[in-house]
Order: C-alpha cells, then sequence, then structure tokens
C-alpha cells in the first residue's frame, strides 16, 4: 500500500478518535456548563490503563508499569474508560461541589499539570517520561495484520465505536437527562430551584463524559501502540476545546465537524509537511498559533460554531412560534449563542 | 539541620518571586473578574525581553534590562486588554468565554516565543558571586536584591492601595464595579492602569525568576503558573495580602519539601497543599466575600 493511503487513514483514524474526546468535553462543558481544563487528564488516564492492561506483566520488557495483564483489546478500552471515571469521582469530590467557575478552572488545569508530572517522574507507575511502547495491536493473534493494513482497519474500528458513542450521546442529549444538564448549564439556581440536584447532575455528566475521554484515550495508545506524557501537556487540552467551539457546542454533528477541521487539516496535516531546514518544529509553533488566534475568530465571529446548537421545543405544550423564531435570541442572553427554548414545567414532569 | 536553613533560603526567594507574580494576577483578577491564563506567558515575555536587552543587542546591565522588560509588559497586557479582552468580556456575560479567549491567548503567545527563540534553555549575562552567609542562611547577591525587591514592591503595593486615590478607586472597583461607576470612578481607566499594572508586575516576576533559576525557557513561565495559581488559591482569590501570606507559604513548602522528599514533586507539594485548603477552607485564607 502507497504511503498515501498510510496518511489519508491515520488522519481517518484522529478524526474519528477527536470526535469521541469532543463529545465527551461537550456532555460536560457545551451541555452542563463544567470548563473541565483537566480533560486531557482523563484521556491520559484511559490511554495508559488500557495500554497497561493490554501489556503482559511487566516483568522483563525494559519497562515498568502496573497492571501488565495482557487482557483482548474491547475488554482492556472498556477498563480504561472506566478509569477515568474513577479519577472523575474523585475530582468532582474535592472540586465540583463549591467552587466557582474560575476556581474550578484553575484547580483543574493545576490538577492536569500535576497528573503529568507524577506519571513523568514516577517511573513504576507508567514507565515515566518514556511512556508505555510496544503494547499489543488488538486481535493481533486473530487477524495477523501487517502495520499496514492494521492501519485502515483500526481506523474503521474506531470508526464503529465512534458511531456508537454518537448514537448513545445522542439518546442521553435528547432525553430527559440531557434537559436536564441544559438546564443546570444555563442557570445552576433555577435548576436547582425545580428540584434538580446540581451536583448529583454534574457528577453524571462528568462520568459519561470521562468515559469518552477514557475510551478516545485508550483508542490512542491501541493505534499508535505507545504513549508518553509529551502527548498530553495541559495545552492539549486547548485543542479539544478547539474541536468543540469550532463544530459548534451543544451539537453532536458539529463534533465532527470541528474534529475534521481542527484535528485532521490544522494539527495533523500540517504535521505531514517537511521541515522548514534550520528551524525545527517551527511549522507545528505556526500551527498552534494559529489555532488559538482560530479559536479566538470562531468565538468572536461565531461563537455558535460551524453547526450550531438546535433550538429545542417542547411540542406537546404547543411553545408559540415566536418563541422560537429567529434562532431563539432571547433577551438578555449572550448575543449570538442560541438560546435552547425549553419550558421548564414540561421538563419537571418529564423527569421522574 | 544545614540542609534546612538552605531550603528555606530557596524557600524565601521562591517567595519573593510567587509574592510579585500573585500580586500581579490577583489585582487584575480583583478588577475584571476573570483569570488570566495567558499570565505565566507574559512572564516568560518579559524575561525574554530582559534577555534580549542583556544578552543580544544592547549588553546592558541585568538590572536596567530588567525594568526595560517588565515595562515592556505592562504595555503590551494594555493593548492586548484593549483589543481582545475587554472586547470578550464586554460582549459575552458569561465568564466561560474570556477565559477560553485567555487559554487561547497563552497558546499563541507560547508559540510566538517558541518560534522566535526555540525551546534551548538561555542564560542571563550576570557575574558570578559569593554566596553570602546571614545568619544561618546561604543567600547570593541576586537573590538578595529580588527580595529586596520584592519586599519594596509588597509596600508600595499596600501603600499604593491603602493611601491614594488610585489605590481607593480600585478597592471600589474590586467589591463593586457598577456601584463604582456610579460614584464617577473612571472604571475604564483605572481597568486600563490595572492592566498596566499587573502586566508590568507579570513582566518582572517573570524575569526575577529566571535570575533565581539561573535560566529561562518559553515554558517556565507557564509552569511557574500553576505554582501562583496555588499561592493564590491558598490566599484567597482576589484578597492581594492574601496573595502574599499564600506565596510565603507555597514558597517555603515547595522548596523545604524538595529538599527533604524529591525535586521532582515540588509542584506536587503545591497542589496538595491547594487541595487541603479547598477542602478545610474552599474560599481561601483570606478569603473576601462575594470572590469566592
Amino acid at each position: 500500500m502507497s504511503n498515501i493511503w498510510y496518511y489519508v487513514f491515520t488522519l481517518v483514524f484522529f478524526l474519528f478518535d477527536y470526535f469521541i474526546l469532543a463529545m465527551g468535553l461537550n456532555i460536560q462543558y457545551g451541555e452542563t456548563g463544567i470548563l473541565n481544563f483537566a480533560y486531557i487528564g482523563f484521556v491520559a488516564v484511559g490511554s495508559y490503563v488500557t495500554g497497561a492492561l493490554a501489556l503482559p506483566s511487566s516483568v522483563g520488557t525494559g519497562q515498568h508499569y502496573i497492571l501488565g495483564l495482557g487482557l483482548p483489546f474491547p475488554v482492556n478500552l472498556i477498563l480504561g474508560g472506566l478509569a477515568s471515571c474513577g479519577l472523575a469521582v474523585v475530582v468532582a469530590l474535592i472540586s465540583l461541589r463549591r467552587l466557582r467557575t474560575d476556581y474550578l478552572a484553575m484547580v483543574l488545569i493545576s490538577l492536569s499539570l500535576v497528573l503529568y508530572d507524577i506519571c513523568n517522574n514516577f517511573v513504576p507507575l507508567f514507565n515515566g517520561a518514556d511512556g508505555l511502547y510496544n503494547v499489543p495491536e488488538p486481535f493481533a493473534g486473530v487477524l495477523k495484520l501487517t502495520t499496514n493494513s492494521f492501519i485502515p482497519f483500526f481506523a474503521a474500528v474506531t470508526g464503529v465505536i465512534a458511531a456508537l458513542l454518537w448514537w448513545v450521546m445522542s439518546r442521553i442529549t435528547r432525553s430527559p437527562q440531557g434537559r436536564t444538564f441544559r438546564a443546570i448549564r444555563d442557570d445552576e439556581v433555577v435548576a436547582a430551584a425545580l428540584g434538580k440536584d446540581v451536583f448529583r447532575n454534574q457528577l453524571k455528566s462528568m462520568l459519561i463524559g470521562s468515559f469518552y475521554a477514557g475510551v478516545g484515550g485508550g483508542l490512542i495508545i491501541q493505534f499508535s501502540g505507545s504513549f508518553n506524557p509529551t502527548a498530553w501537556l495541559p495545552g492539549e487540552t486547548f485543542v479539544v476545546f478547539a474541536v468543540l467551539i469550532v463544530g459548534g457546542v451543544g451539537n453532536n454533528v458539529g463534533m465532527l465537524v470541528g474534529s475534521l477541521v481542527v484535528e485532521t487539516l490544522l494539527i495533523h496535516l500540517p504535521a505531514f509537511l517537511p521541515a522548514i531546514p534550520g528551524h525545527p518544529g517551527l511549522i507545528e509553533y505556526f500551527d498552534s498559533v494559529l489555532i488559538g488566534i482560530l479559536l479566538m475568530a470562531m468565538l468572536w465571529f461565531r461563537p455558535q460554531g460551524i453547526v450550531p446548537e438546535r433550538v429545542r421545543r417542547a411540542l406537546s405544550l404547543g411553545a408559540p412560534a415566536n418563541l422560537v423564531a429567529g434562532r431563539g435570541e432571547a433577551p438578555g442572553s449572550a448575543p449570538g449563542r442560541p438560546v435552547p427554548v425549553e419550558i421548564a414545567t414540561a421538563d419537571a414532569q418529564g423527569e421522574k | 539541620m544545614q540542609l534546612f536553613w538552605l531550603s528555606v533560603g530557596f524557600g524565601l526567594v521562591t517567595a519573593s518571586v510567587l509574592a510579585i507574580s500573585a500580586v500581579g494576577l490577583s489585582l487584575q483578577f480583583g478588577i475584571t473578574n476573570y483569570i488570566n491564563f495567558a499570565y505565566g506567558d507574559f512572564m516568560a515575555l518579559g524575561a525574554f525581553v530582559t534577555y534580549v536587552l542583556n544578552n543580544e543587542v544592547l549588553h546592558w546591565n541585568i538590572w536596567v534590562a530588567l525594568v526595560a522588560g517588565s515595562l515592556a509588559i505592562g504595555v503590551l497586557a494594555v493593548i492586548l486588554n484593549r483589543l481582545i479582552l475587554s472586547p470578550f468580556a464586554r460582549r459575552f456575560s458569561k465568564s466561560f468565554y474570556v477565559l477560553i479567549v485567555t487559554f487561547g491567548l497563552s497558546l499563541v503567545l507560547l508559540n510566538i516565543e517558541y518560534s522566535i527563540w526555540g525551546a534551548d534553555v538561555r542564560f542571563f549575562q550576570m557575574p558570578i558571586d559569593r554566596a553570602l552567609h546571614i545568619g544561618p542562611l546561604l543567600l547570593t547577591k541576586y537573590q538578595l536584591v529580588v527580595m529586596a525587591i520584592a519586599i519594596v514592591l509588597m509596600l508600595g503595593v499596600h501603600a499604593m492601595l491603602k493611601t491614594t486615590r488610585l489605590g481607593k478607586s480600585m478597592r471600589a472597583m474590586s467589591d463593586n464595579t457598577t456601584l463604582a461607576m456610579t460614584s464617577g470612578i473612571d472604571t475604564k481607566r483605572i481597568t486600563t492602569i490595572t492592566w498596566f499594572l499587573s502586566g508590568t508586575l507579570a513582566g518582572l516576576a517573570g524575569a526575577v525568576l529566571g535570575i533565581t533559576e539561573g535560566n529561562l525557557t518559553p515554558a517556565s513561565g507557564e509552569l511557574f503558573l500553576f505554582v501562583i495559581f496555588a499561592a493564590v488559591i491558598v490566599g484567597g482569590v482576589g484578597s492581594i495580602y492574601g496573595a502574599m501570606a499564600g506565596a510565603v507559604l507555597i514558597g517555603l513548602a515547595t522548596e523545604i519539601s524538595a529538599a527533604f522528599i524529591n525535586p521532582a514533586y515540588k509542584l506536587d507539594t503545591a497542589f496538595v497543599i491547594l487541595i487541603l485548603t479547598l477542602l478545610v477552607r474552599p474560599a481561601g485564607l483570606f478569603a473576601r466575600p462575594g470572590k469566592a
């Protein structure tokens, strides 16, 4: 197979993988309003646990890591996702209860760096700065794929998983639970006044999002066979935010578009450009500057993203047409941001 | 015991750098009510402007270069606020937007620094000098000057806030911007001045961080930002005196733990203290009503 296809399927893999990651961040930030600046830490936990579960016992491999159970593919991936959920419980219990947005953002971004610091320095955990490598390919024993046929195969597997997770996510966002999340995002106090337990629902949202983060991370280590701390510096969280904001916060289709624009076109495509002689890394630096500027420009000119959040209506109550006209620019809301028109009583009755 | 006193000396130096930077961050947070995630990159930029003046072009004395570098970042902060941050803060009422914008600004500034100066570690041009014994402590002349700068600045900020008209206006705005505006305070002017002060302190802190650590890279400001966050949260966000107290606590704790546990986990010590504070006193040691 020619090199071109190798590149193309690598891009396809990252497109689907970041679609999954963006969906996870979207349920937390886009639907529930939790500004999770530690998101990449959850991705990393999923990745390390998935990898360490797939690897055989660490004795004699030259690497140091915990677990090492040699579990088969989908099992380790699911456990990786659950490990990420475990971290979410701890984080939520400590920080989610009483902190306002700024505090939470500061604590979470610090957490992300501290996790990084620990994994980087504490070798017995996940092999320190070298990270995990030689992670066995999924289905290696059954299918006996070569490196070249593995890449399109695994991109397809990721696509199937992404489609499945998308189906689940759209069920969640359309359910009464999804409406409760959005009510909390729009106004915590109002949601609490309607009898919604804000913390409980935020915790649920964190758990769902973290599972997606963990699975997305697990797929990365299964795809590339290795994962080390430089892959998840705190700034990487920003890339997922960029996918979300460019694509459209609060919209699952937008995630896929955002992933295509940011992850595939802006991050991975320039990586294939030849380096400028004498200036190693210059293209990546320019690329990051470009992503930062794009994000600010998007927030200013099109804060709803390429594919905006759909205005949801409570049809059963016959919401007046003028309420949903003009893409829901309710008075007093931030301009440009579509406000989902929801009838609170319908929600209160809808969920028991 | 000697190791202990040695680490106390380092701790006081780190505390000085932390105090300067934490006060700069807190001043701006008090007035504009959102955290500036690009603050660490302001610091690194201050260090690099100082580095250029000190090493490359003019070979200025390190302290002269330091002052010029800090003021340059003050001006940059004002410009960035006018062009980017304040329009976003005015347009979107939720603080999400402006937080993400500062995060984006941080990415842009960091990578501009990387494209100009690369990832190599750089050093200031400073004459080497012997360490002095002061009581049980062992400090170099540069470390003493940095500590003196921090003490003078803290006294200066205190005097400014308590005695001058500007300080009074800043405190009024920090309590309630709308009320300050209706009492005839020019809030736009105060915001501009605050950004200038915050930027200047950031630039200064970045440069003295480079001096005390002995080296600088574009990422050094960002790494240090997390220690600043710990100091600011432990002290109580938005409280200037809390920031000073938090700086001393975190500075001493990180350096003493580095001497006895492992320097690689310095950051984690700061984070553990941060978590403990959040569990016991979520609003910080010197909490201000309305800011937590």
